[in-house]
C-alpha cells in the first residue's frame, strides 16, 4: 500500500477496489471541454462548455444539437470561460439557474456571476449578480465554482488571477477569496468581513489560488474547498467565515520554474489545509456521495483531478481525512466534474475538445 | 584560430554562469520582498536557505533559457559589429540583455500562464534580470579579447 502525507500525518493511498465495483458508461460525446454539470428534476442535465455554451443532454445521455440561448456573454481564452451551472434550491418555482463565467477581455477581465430563468427549453430574464473586482490582466486562475448554503445564502470561489498572487492577502479586493452572496446577489448581514472598512464585504475567505472545488456537507455543517497549488501543494480546506487560508505566505508548493513561492509551510494565524497533494493532481470538481448505488461511499468526497486523470475518494473520520483511493484511472482524461446524480450514480465529466460525460454504475 | 575559439566557448559558459547564478540570486530576493510587503518576517538565515534553494531548484531551469539566448545572441552581436562601430562590451552586454527580454516575452507568450518567472511581473525585476544578463555579455567581451 502506498502512503499519503497530509500535514506530517500519513494517509493511507488505497489500492485497487477495496470498496466498491463498478462500470464507466460513456452517456454523451462531443462536449468541448465541459466544465459542470446540473441535473435537471425532470431527469434531463444541463452542461457548460468552458468556450461559452451551454448544453441540454437528454436523461438517455443524446445531446441536444443546438446550445441555450440567452447565455452572458464569456470571455472565452485558455482558461477563462463559462464555469459552472447551478440550479437554485426553488428552482421548480423560480426556474433560476445560477452560471458563473469569465467577463471582459484579455487586458482586463474577472469572475461574474449571473442568473437566468430555464422553462425547460430556453433561458430568459437574466441579470449579472457580482463580478470580482478588480479586473486583471491574462486569462487564469478564475476559481468559478458556487455551493449552497443552508440559509439561502451561496459561495462563489474565485482565483488569484496567477500574476497577482500577493493580492490574495488583500482583503480590499476579490481576487484570492470565495464570497458569499444572498441567492439574489446582495451581501448577506453576517459575512465575516462586513463593516471593516478596508475590506470588500463580499469576501467570505480569503488567501486562496484557483479554488476549482466545493462542497457543502450538511451532515457534518462543512464547507470544503479544493484548490490548485503550483508545483506541488494541491490542497482540501475545511472554510471558517474569515479565516485565511495562506497562500502565498505558506504553500506545500513551488513554482512552476522551480523557484521557492516561500520559505513558509505554515505561520501563526494562517489556517493550514486539511490535506495537501505534493506532487499535484490539479483538482478540479468536488462532490460529497449520499445516494444508494454505492453503500460503501456513503459520506465520502469525491475529487475529480485534471492533471493526475483520476478522482480521488476521500474517507474522512472526525474532520480528518484518513483514506485515500485512486479511481478511474482506465478512463486515461483529465476529469474536470464529478457529480452524485439523483440516481446515486457518480457522473464524470472529461476536459477535452471532444469531451464526454461518464456515468459510473455499480458493476452488477 | 583554436585560442579564439577556446576564448569565446570559455566566455559564453561564463556569460552563461554569470547570467544564470545572478538571475536566480535576483529573482529569489524579489519574491522574498513580496512576502516582505506581506508581513511576514524573513530572516537571514531563511533568506539564505530560499537562495540556495533556489540555486538548486530554479537555476538550472534558468540556465537553459539563458544559454538558448546567448547561443543566439552573441554571435548576433558579433556580426553586428561590421555595422554598429560600438564598443564590444557595450554591444555584447546589450544583446544579452534585449535577448533575454526578449526570451522573456516569447515564453511568456508560449506558457500557459501570464509570466513564467514571476520576478519579471514587474518593470524593476525584469531589470534587474537583465542586469544580469547584461554582465555576462561584458564577461564574453573580456574573454574574446574584444576592445571594451
Amino acid at each position: 500500500m502506498k502512503r499519503w502525507h497530509a500535514l506530517g500525518l500519513t494517509v493511507p493511498l488505497l489500492a485497487g477496489l477495496a470498496h466498491a465495483d463498478y462500470r464507466l458508461e460513456t452517456l454523451t460525446e462531443g462536449l468541448e471541454h465541459p466544465w459542470s454539470l446540473a441535473f435537471l428534476p425532470d431527469g434531463r442535465m444541463l452542461v457548460t462548455e468552458r468556450p461559452g455554451r451551454l448544453r441540454l443532454i437528454e436523461a438517455d445521455g443524446s445531446l441536444r444539437d443546438a446550445p441555450l440561448a440567452g447565455v452572458p456573454e464569456v470571455f472565452a481564452e485558455a482558461q477563462a470561460g463559462l464555469f459552472e451551472v447551478m440550479l437554485a434550491p426553488d428552482f421548480d418555482d423560480s426556474g433560476w439557474l445560477y452560471l458563473s463565467y469569465a467577463y471582459g477581455d484579455i487586458s482586463a477581465n474577472n469572475t461574474c456571476l449571473a442568473r437566468t430563468r430555464f422553462n425547460g427549453e430556453g433561458l430568459s430574464g437574466g441579470e449579472v449578480l457580482f463580478c470580482a473586482s478588480p479586473a486583471k490582466r491574462g486569462a487564469a486562475h478564475y476559481g468559478g465554482r458556487m455551493a449552497l448554503l443552508p440559509d439561502d445564502t451561496l459561495v462563489l470561489t474565485l482565483g488569484d488571477g496567477f500574476d497577482y498572487r500577493e493580492q490574495a492577502q488583500n482583503a480590499g479586493n476579490h481576487l484570492g477569496s470565495l464570497v458569499r452572496l444572498t441567492l439574489d446577489g446582495r451581501v448577506p448581514d453576517d459575512n465575516p468581513f462586513l463593516g471593516d472598512d478596508g475590506a470588500r464585504p463580499e469576501l467570505y475567505s480569503m488567501g486562496h489560488r484557483n479554488v476549482q472545488g466545493i462542497v457543502y456537507d450538511a451532515a457534518r455543517d462543512e464547507l470544503l474547498i479544493n484548490e490548485h497549488g503550483p508545483r506541488g501543494g494541491d490542497e482540501l480546506n475545511l472554510i471558517q467565515p474569515g479565516a485565511n487560508y495562506g497562500w502565498p505566505l505558506t504553500t506545500h508548493g513551488v513554482d512552476y520554474t522551480g523557484a521557492q513561492i516561500t520559505p513558509f509551510r505554515e505561520l501563526p494565524g494562517l489556517t493550514p489545509p486539511l490535506l495537501h497533494w505534493t506532487p499535484s493532481i490539479a483538482p478540479s470538481g468536488m462532490a460529497l456521495y449520499h445516494g444508494d448505488a454505492f453503500p460503501d461511499w456513503q459520506g465520502d468526497l469525491f475529487v475529480s483531478a485534471l492533471a493526475g486523470q483520476q478522482v480521488r475518494r476521500l474517507v474522512r473520520e472526525e474532520g480528518r481525512v484518513v483514506e485515500q483511493q485512486v479511481l478511474f484511472e482506465a478512463l486515461d482524461s483529465r476529469i474536470r466534474d464529478v457529480r452524485v446524480g439523483p440516481d446515486g450514480y457518480l457522473y464524470l465529466l472529461t476536459d477535452h475538445a471532444d469531451g464526454a460525460l461518464v456515468r459510473v454504475v455499480p458493476a452488477s | 584560430m583554436m585560442a579564439r575559439g577556446k576564448a569565446a566557448l570559455l566566455g559564453f559558459l561564463l556569460a552563461v554562469l554569470v547570467t544564470t547564478l545572478s538571475g536566480s540570486l535576483i529573482q529569489t530576493q524579489f519574491n522574498l520582498a513580496a512576502l516582505t510587503a506581506l508581513g511576514a518576517e524573513i530572516s537571514l538565515a531563511t533568506r539564505l536557505t530560499t537562495t540556495a534553494q533556489d540555486l538548486v531548484g530554479f537555476a538550472p531551469l534558468y540556465a537553459s533559457l539563458v544559454a538558448v539566448t546567448l547561443t543566439v545572441a552573441l554571435p548576433l552581436a558579433a556580426l553586428s559589429r561590421r555595422w554598429l562601430p560600438l564598443p564590444a562590451g557595450l554591444l555584447y552586454a546589450s544583446a544579452a540583455a534585449l535577448g533575454l527580454w526578449l526570451a522573456f516575452m516569447v515564453v511568456d507568450a508560449l506558457a500557459p500562464m501570464p509570466t513564467l518567472i514571476a520576478a519579471t511581473r514587474s518593470l524593476t525585476g525584469t531589470l534587474c534580470m537583465l542586469v544580469g544578463a547584461a554582465l555576462g555579455g561584458v564577461l564574453y567581451a573580456c574573454c574574446v579579447g574584444r576592445r571594451l
